[in-house]
């Protein structure tokens, strides 16, 4: 995928966001990102809300995205593999909605989960760490029909990482968190296989 | 030589079965229950856990097992359900509107049994305590369609309201369709008043089996049902198991009733009950306009907006409540400029529940009523524009026009009655909280 094409389908798969969101999604320096957005909005693909500091797609824009992915993954010829792919991840997104629940609501005795028992916390994280595993062979599918899908596991295991190292936010609070990466990941499936939400 | 040795992994249900969860599961031990009361239950048989653990133990079905599923009287068509010792909602297989030929019934078992050891059924194990060793029961039914006729229908049902805990019924109803469309969210449910008014014969039956399940139990009670042709016939039933407010209301209720004694209502009572009574609540007698799944506890009141993108911009002014069919990541800077958040869909772990909590916010999810246009949201009719008030209770699910009056459980009249026996109990009238005052009632009964 093309760095602007990058560039324009993150901002369809995280809604509008600013610089540091967009590099995160891409993998591009903010001054990459920043170039690309400049010759997107000159195209008039994106705008730049200046009340809320970010970036978002124009109605030409999203057409454009869509056009582009749907070109990009037919010029693949691996439609079925993405949507068999996408099959399973559709298995396990209910199995990480049941984590961050646990994560936010003690499964224990439905109390908020302060985070003051660590015990409960490891026990979550352990089972954060199995179920990427599974994640792990499932964006494997899923980069076989489409390599860019492979960014994906690198931002989950970011995640998964700072959240071991103490940053709790990144489990489902941060921008980056494992949750806000995975919800990207379904929306990013969604957008290219041209599913709408029902 | 016929041998009449005694069934080794299959169960008749019958009010004579007198075996525990954690050899027939939960579903077919309540079933026995209902049984018991001479209430309607479709007739039918449990495989026990046993043979599920020899299943997943030997990858086959255990020996006998196909003789005794041929020596039991089939109905034409069945329904094949999980049951586990402890409940592990909507985490295994269920089989409908089966056509039981051996090959046909050992294959749904077969499924059952395997979906006990699904990755997502062995982390909901993990989080919970329970035992990844236990295996699931499999209850196998004569089917009752909900879908036969205009006459049939299918809902569930609380014995007392699980919100408040005052002592209706509440709970939703499905004309024409069977128990699988009610819980799955997707279609239109219908207030439970509306079976009074549509099957009164079956309203009356539900009350009574009502009546007659909280007086075994001695507690409020949860139902599945299915109706055909104006028929009740019960499928599931359990304990309340209310929260907050509610728990505190039915537990005085029904020591006023004299169905438990005071100590009895007291035990019932815990610490973390009273922490989620003091949860600011919309007050009684507020118009309801939509009801859904409380996922993020609190009371929120503001103009309605109807993308992200509006509720950022409105936010700038007063307070917003964000009202979306579904969330997606777009939705996230929405939700952190919102006060509140509605969904048409999801559930208590969908993403917008998940992201609503992570930043605090009082969200309603599961709104299976509301639909969200491009200037208005509908429910039942109720058209409300873009930039209404509304208010939201994340606890009890209200949506309401309009900012709503709040209380908090402090003023409870039902709480006020229990402290004071506790304080009878504790013989303490000193100046403490609520849960110190619990709390020393709770250690006077442990010691009796």
């Amino acid at each position: 995928m093309s760095h602007d094409l990058l560039v324009l389908h993150a901002l369809r798969c995280v809604g509008a966001a600013g610089l540091a969101r967009v590099a995160s999604f891409t993998g591009l320096s903010e001054a990459e990102v920043e170039s690309e957005l400049i010759d997107l909005a000159v195209a008039g693909l994106v705008t730049h809300h200046r009340e809320f500091g970010g970036w978002a797609l124009t109605a030409s824009g999203k057409a454009a995205d869509l056009e582009r992915t749907t070109a990009e993954l037919d010029a693949a010829g691996t439609r079925r593999e993405l949507a068999e792919a996408f099959d399973q991840f559709l298995v396990l997104n209910p199995e990480l909605l049941d984590l961050c629940t646990a994560w936010q609501i003690r499964s224990t005795d439905g109390t908020v989960n302060d985070h003051g028992d660590a015990t409960y916390d490891a026990r979550v994280l352990g089972l954060f760490e199995d179920f990427h595993g599974r994640a792990v062979k499932v964006i494997a599918a899923l980069s076989t029909a489409l390599p860019r899908f492979a960014r994906y596991e690198d931002r989950l295991a970011q995640a998964l990482g700072r959240a071991r190292a103490g940053e709790l936010g990144y489990v489902a609070d941060e921008i980056g968190s494992f949750h806000a990466v995975w919800a990207e990941l379904h929306e990013d499936l969604l957008a290219t296989l041209g599913i709408q939400r029902w | 030589m016929v041998s009449h040795d005694a069934p080794r992994w299959v169960r008749r249900l019958s009010a004579d079965l007198d075996e525990p969860p954690e050899v027939i599961g939960g579903k077919a031990h309540g079933l026995v229950v209902l049984h018991r009361l001479g209430l309607p239950v479709p007739a039918g048989f449990v495989v026990t856990t046993a043979a599920c653990r020899a299943f997943l133990r030997d990858g086959r079905l255990p020996d006998g097992l196909r003789d005794e599923l041929a020596a039991a009287t089939l109905p034409p068509v069945v329904s094949v359900r999980s049951g586990a010792a402890v409940s592990m909602p909507g985490m295994m297989d269920t089989v409908l509107n089966l056509r039981p030929a051996p090959d046909a019934l050992e294959d749904a078992l077969k499924a059952v049994f395997s979906s006990w050891n699904t990755p997502r059924a062995r982390t909901y194990r993990t989080l919970n305590g329970i035992p990844h060793d236990l295996g699931t029961a499999v209850v196998v039914q004569q089917m009752v369609f909900g879908d036969r006729d205009e006459r049939s229908g299918s809902g569930v049902a609380f014995s007392r309201d699980p919100n408040t805990g005052e002592n209706v019924p509440s709970g939703e109803v499905l004309f024409g369709q069977q128990g699988d469309a009610v819980v799955s969210g997707r279609s239109l449910t219908l207030p439970l008043e509306a079976l009074a008014e549509r099957e009164p014969l079956v309203w009356r039956a539900l009350r009574d089996a009502f009546g007659r399940i909280e007086e075994h139990y001695r507690d409020a009670c949860y139902v599945e049902f299915t109706f055909e042709s104006g028929v009740l016939w019960l499928l599931q039933v359990r304990r309340g198991r209310f929260g907050g407010a509610a728990a505190v209301r039915v537990a005085t209720d029904l020591a006023d009733e004299g169905a438990i004694e005071r100590e009895e209502a007291l035990l019932r009572v815990s610490a973390q009950h009273l922490a989620h009574v003091r949860t600011p609540r919309i007050a009684p007698g507020a118009e309801v306009l939509a009801r859904g799944l409380g996922v993020c506890p609190g009371v929120a009141a503001g103009r309605v907006a109807l993308t992200a993108d509006a509720a950022v911009r409105m936010a700038a002014d007063e307070p917003v409540v964000l009202v979306r069919p579904e969330t997606s990541p777009e939705d996230i800077r929405g939700l952190a400029a919102a006060t509140g958040i509605v969904t048409a869909r999801g559930g208590p772990a969908s993403h917008a529940a998940v992201v609503a909590r992570s930043m605090g916010k009082p969200a309603v999810v599961g709104v299976t009523d509301l639909v969200v246009g491009a200037h208005s949201v509908s429910v039942r009719g109720h058209e409300v524009g873009a930039g209404a008030v509304i208010g939201l209770d994340g606890t009890g699910g209200e949506v309401v026009l309009g900012t709503p009056r709040v209380v908090t459980g402090a003023a409870d009249a039902h709480l006020g009655r229990l402290l004071e026996w506790a304080d009878q109990v504790s013989g303490d009238r000193s100046e403490r909280d609520e849960a110190a005052r619990l709390e020393a009632a709770h250690a006077v009964l442990h010691r009796r």
